[in-house]
């Protein structure tokens, strides 16, 4: 009981000083924020097929879905065609690095995938798009 | 002015703990959204954009035909996703310079060109084209 006194007593001076570890978390806080990109995923539900052969995209940029009914999607919204370039030379101001990644639903139809894959090419300068897969 | 100067040095202190939580919570959602999204994805070669004619004479090729109706045919010998893999592979023995075609139908469903795309990975083709068939 005597005991348990002391300690109340002395528990103002036991306080651990807080400031210099908020300083640190303050410091991440920002380091994260500046960093931080934001991806906007597509609004389209995509079943993917399984594949042996891929890699990881990393730094990601921009996902383009193209759902089951052929919708091509980029972030929220619904775009055509001939819109993909324009979309994304606009994303490329905010983000110049990332990748771009095509995620087509298994029973998209391929004229659009490939048209799509073309338009891609045509506006970045590549010869090769990476199509989203799931890891077999 | 008593009354002020009397007043006790800790309660003057302002307490950091609220501010700590709310500054650790925006870290971790920070952090969490920095790296959660991660997409794992294979390359694909749609066709090139359209070239001056050649007077070379072309490679042969392996051609890799999907109709509307995602039936696979490889050099005009009907085939299927299970066995589309050896006939490439017994088609490019033959002649390892061949280059493979993918030639799907508009109709058809982009994952059977992607699978098969897996496949020509797996038998380490390279030199590979994703091309739409013409309708």
């Amino acid at each position: 009981m005597a005991r348990k006194k002391r300690n109340a007593a002395a528990s103002a001076e036991d306080d651990v000083n807080l400031t210099p570890m908020l300083d640190v978390v303050f410091i991440l806080l920002i380091f994260f924020i500046v960093t931080a990109v934001f991806i906007q995923e597509p609004d389209a539900e995509i079943e993917r097929i399984s594949a042996k052969q891929f890699e990881k995209q990393s730094p990601l940029g921009m996902l383009i879905a193209v759902d089951k009914k052929s919708k091509i999607f980029f972030g929220k919204s619904e775009v055509t065609l001939s819109d993909i370039g324009f979309r994304i030379r606009e994303a490329r101001k905010d983000n110049p690095e990332g990748r771009i990644v095509v995620q087509p639903h298994r029973n998209a139809e391929a004229g659009v995938v490939i048209d799509l894959m073309e338009a891609i090419n045509a506006e970045e300068k590549t010869n090769k798009v990476a199509l989203s897969v799931l890891e077999d | 002015m008593r009354g002020r100067t009397s007043r006790p040095a800790e309660e003057a202190n302002v307490d950091l703990t609220p501010m700590l939580d709310v500054v650790f919570i925006l870290l971790i959602f920070f952090i969490v959204t920095s790296t959660f999204i991660q997409e794992k994805a294979m390359a694909a070669e749609p066709p090139p954009p359209a070239s001056p004619p050649i007077d070379k004479e072309p490679d042969p090729a392996i051609l890799v035909f999907i109709d509307a109706n995602d039936n696979i045919t490889v050099n005009r010998k009907q085939s299927d996703l299970a066995s589309v893999r050896a006939a490439m592979e017994r088609l490019k023995a033959e002649n390892p310079e061949s280059a493979l075609i993918i030639q799907a139908h508009p109709q058809s469903s982009a994952g059977t060109f992607m699978i098969i795309r897996d496949q020509a990975y797996s038998a380490k083709m390279d030199r590979v084209n994703i091309v739409r068939s013409g309708g």
